[in-house]
């Protein structure tokens, strides 16, 4: 047992904030990025690829903890910028995951190492408007076509839809799951504009739509024999909300901490007052038991993954759901600067409500942790 | 980091567990309705070990790590040993044996520690008073050096196992004009006279512990029973929180997974509608804020008693943080496992209502919730 990261750990922490704060203002990666291309996401992972932080999870990393390693780093990450964490992430652990796990050498040479370098931007799609609790059968469909395969279906909620380089669109090939690889700008593939949202404005969400796409057969990526493909996207996504809402927490409580300590109110620090010094209590409270349990989770993936299934679903509701809170309760004690715009505080709390909606939705999540303890589940 | 637990702790727990179940559970229900202590169930829990775990085996003890130690409270909750005895187990071992261990002279080790450990001694620890609770620095006992003795005047409130104690750790003041620096610890043994108990308070949960008032009326004690030296009351108190916000809370860590598991059995059998009630989602909800709350909570006791395994000193912030999620966010499990079991849950047979009412003591004994609050905002 032991509860510490190790001082390398701690290491990496500081060079992935510093290198991601040497590149300015991180105010400006939570606005829309006009271009096209989204550099601005790509400069980030361009800095991101001179630390280990884009291989972690991915490829054996010497010194480091795998998921352990890579949710403190995460938390790092979406502590700076969760705008510039959640398109990363998509890009490098969903996309770059899907295809370092079951993508054939080829595969991972042209769209992995690029990725893992910095040098280009996947997205995963994987959403659709008919699924549900029970993973129904996704609609997106694969035909075969000689050489190639014609992928007919739509995908919401596409994180980097506008800006990826490549799509891995997840769909059904002959009655077995697949991942279809399309590339920015194939006929057929059209991408909305991007939606407009609350939170995480800097980064592109669409919607897409496949049109008899045509693709080369070996775009197509087929999951290990016996993956539940939609289940295992779910739980990538979980893990990268979990760094989100760690990272927006930890923010949000030391804004509103730093400001309780500075700002005086009646001759004293407004921490001094107990409806202050109460609330942040509370907030840490939920934030180190946010952090404990999302850091048992990686560590269980890491090391029994068979395991992880309801801890993961657990603290899935209960990072996400206390992000919200503790985001709601820094607002309040930083009074009226906590409401303006651009605030730190008022950044996560716009961000918060995303996790609980996103992968498993916390209701869905409760759904088969009951079940799990009912036995309906295994 | 690394979250595991040995082969040989699994195992342990595994082994507590059925212990439990089959020495101790049986008995529960007759002594909670009674709010009686239950004596052989306290015998049999020293018999098997669990009194002593940490201490060394020169006095009886398994010399077991705090992990391993606090995981034993978590056994016996998970079990469905009532919080009373788990209470009466705690302040037992890790107030007042803990306190001896750690600032007797070896000879009062030695004539304490064995019995303790085996069960044939009662102990409890005596801070609380009726105008001092948390603010221990405003205690009125005095302690008044005459000679080779010392003279106790002053009463205690809310002491766990006062009324059985054999042996009791008493704060007092040996220079009353000074705050912190002026409480001083010793030992009192049952029997001494001008040393008294009062009847046991009448409380809502953990009613098979006996918790009641003590009295010290120009109760003379020997000199030698000041544990360490004039003016370190203060900081064993501080010490002994430690084991407060850890081994003190696994007890009702283990509560909740007995909980998940009762109202799990009970949603698979109870029909209604023409089903069993665990196949509509707002029962999963309950069955799910259950299991979240078990495992939240479980790291965080677990994380302070490896901190105490490392040795590392008074680690007020992480203590006080996981005292205020185990006090503050168990109500809502224990709420949820009564209404579970509707009608059946208010009722005493089913179990629910007591793990309810025992439950309540977590925001309150050991510091409140508002006083970890104070603590942690004071940190940060």
């Amino acid at each position: 047992m032991n509860y510490d990261f190790t001082e390398a750990e701690h290491a990496l922490f500081a060079d992935i904030a510093g290198q991601v704060n040497a590149l300015g203002d991180p105010a400006a990666l939570e606005q829309r990025d006009p271009s096209e291309k989204g550099w601005q996401i790509r400069r980030v992972m361009e800095t991101l690829a001179q630390t280990p932080y884009l291989k972690l999870g991915l490829q054996p990393a010497e010194d480091y903890n795998g998921q352990l390693t890579l949710m403190g780093a995460m938390e790092v990450l979406a502590g700076i910028s969760p705008s510039a964490y959640l398109a990363v992430e998509s890009a490098a652990r969903l996309f770059g995951r899907a295809v370092g796990s079951w993508g054939n050498s080829a595969q991972k040479e042209k769209y992995l190492d690029p990725i893992l370098a910095g040098q280009g931007l996947g997205a995963l799609a994987l959403s659709e408007g008919a699924m549900n609790i029970e993973n129904e059968p996704l609609a997106t469909i694969g035909e075969k076509h000689g050489d190639s395969v014609l992928v007919t279906g739509t995908k919401q909620y596409v994180i980097n839809a506008s800006i990826a380089d490549w799509i891995a669109v997840a769909g059904v090939c002959e009655g077995a799951s697949a991942l279809f690889i399309v590339e920015s700008g194939d006929p057929g593939l059209s991408v909305d504009a991007p939606l407009q949202t609350p939170g995480y404005q800097g980064t592109p969400i669409s919607a897409i739509t496949l049109d008899r796409c045509e693709i080369p057969a070996g775009q197509v990526i087929s999951p290990a024999t016996g993956d539940d493909m939609p289940a295992v996207l779910r739980t990538w996504e979980n893990q990268i909300l979990l760094g989100a809402s760690l990272g927006i927490s930890k923010t949000a409580f030391e804004t509103a901490r730093d400001y309780a300590k500075s700002h005086r109110s009646g001759g004293k620090p407004v921490i001094a007052y107990q409806e202050v010094g109460f609330k942040l209590a509370e907030m840490l409270t939920m934030l180190q038991t946010a952090q404990l349990l999302a850091y048992r989770t990686a560590w269980t993936l890491e090391t029994s993954p068979d395991e992880a299934y309801e801890l993961m679903l657990s603290a899935k509701v209960f990072c996400t759901e206390s992000a919200e809170q503790i985001c709601s309760e820094a607002m309040k004690i930083l009074g009226g600067s906590g409401y303006i715009s651009g605030n730190r505080a008022e950044l996560a709390y716009r961000c918060a409500k995303y996790g609980q909606i996103a992968g498993i939705s916390t209701e869905i999540a409760r759904v088969k942790i009951g079940d799990a303890a009912l036995g309906y589940r295994k | 980091m690394d979250f595991a637990f040995t082969r040989e702790q699994q195992m342990f727990k595994k082994e507590i567990i059925r212990f439990a179940k089959k020495e101790i559970v049986p008995r529960v229900q007759e002594h909670d309705l009674k709010e009686a202590f239950d004596f052989e169930s306290f015998r049999k829990l020293g018999e098997f070990g669990i009194l002593g775990l940490h201490f060394p085996e020169e006095y009886g003890g398994s010399g077991a790590d705090v992990v391993t130690t606090v995981m034993a409270g978590e056994a016996l909750g998970e079990a469905g040993v009532d919080g009373g005895l788990t209470l009466a187990y705690g302040a037992h071992s890790f107030l007042c044996a803990d306190t001896i261990f750690c600032h007797a002279s070896d000879a009062l080790r030695k004539r304490y520690l064995p019995g303790l450990i085996s069960g044939k001694y009662i102990g409890c620890m005596g801070l609380t008073e009726p105008d001092a609770g948390s603010d221990v620095a405003s205690m009125k006992t005095t302690a008044e050096k005459k000679g080779d003795t010392y003279v106790l005047n002053g009463s205690k409130i809310f002491i766990t196992n006062g009324p059985i104690a054999d042996v009791a750790v008493i704060y007092a003041k040996t220079d009353p004009e000074q705050a912190h620096g002026g409480i001083s610890a010793f030992i009192v043994e049952k029997g001494t006279p001008g040393f008294s108990a009062g009847p046991p308070l009448i409380k809502m949960g953990v009613r098979t512990s006996q918790t009641s008032e003590l009295f010290f009326d120009n109760c003379e004690i020997p000199a030698e029973n000041l544990l360490g030296a004039e003016g370190e009351g203060f900081t064993m108190a501080l010490q002994t929180v430690e084991w407060d916000r850890s081994a003190l809370l696994t007890p009702f860590v283990g509560a909740a997974k007995y909980m998940l598991n009762a109202c799990a059995d009970y949603a698979k059998k109870r029909e209604q509608f023409g089903r069993p009630i665990g196949k509509f989602q707002a029962t999963k909800h309950k069955l799910a804020n259950i299991r979240i709350f078990y495992e939240a909570a479980q790291s965080l006791a677990y994380r302070i008693a490896w901190y105490k395994d490392q040795g590392r000193p008074l680690n007020h912030l992480e203590a006080a943080v996981a005292k205020l999620f185990v006090g503050d966010w168990s109500m809502g499990p224990a709420n949820d496992a009564m209404v579970l079991f509707g009608g059946y849950g208010y009722c005493h047979e089913y179990n629910m209502e007591r793990i309810f009412r025992d439950s309540r003591l977590a925001p309150i004994g050991g510091g409140t919730s508002d006083i970890q609050k104070m603590i942690i905002s004071k940190l940060i």
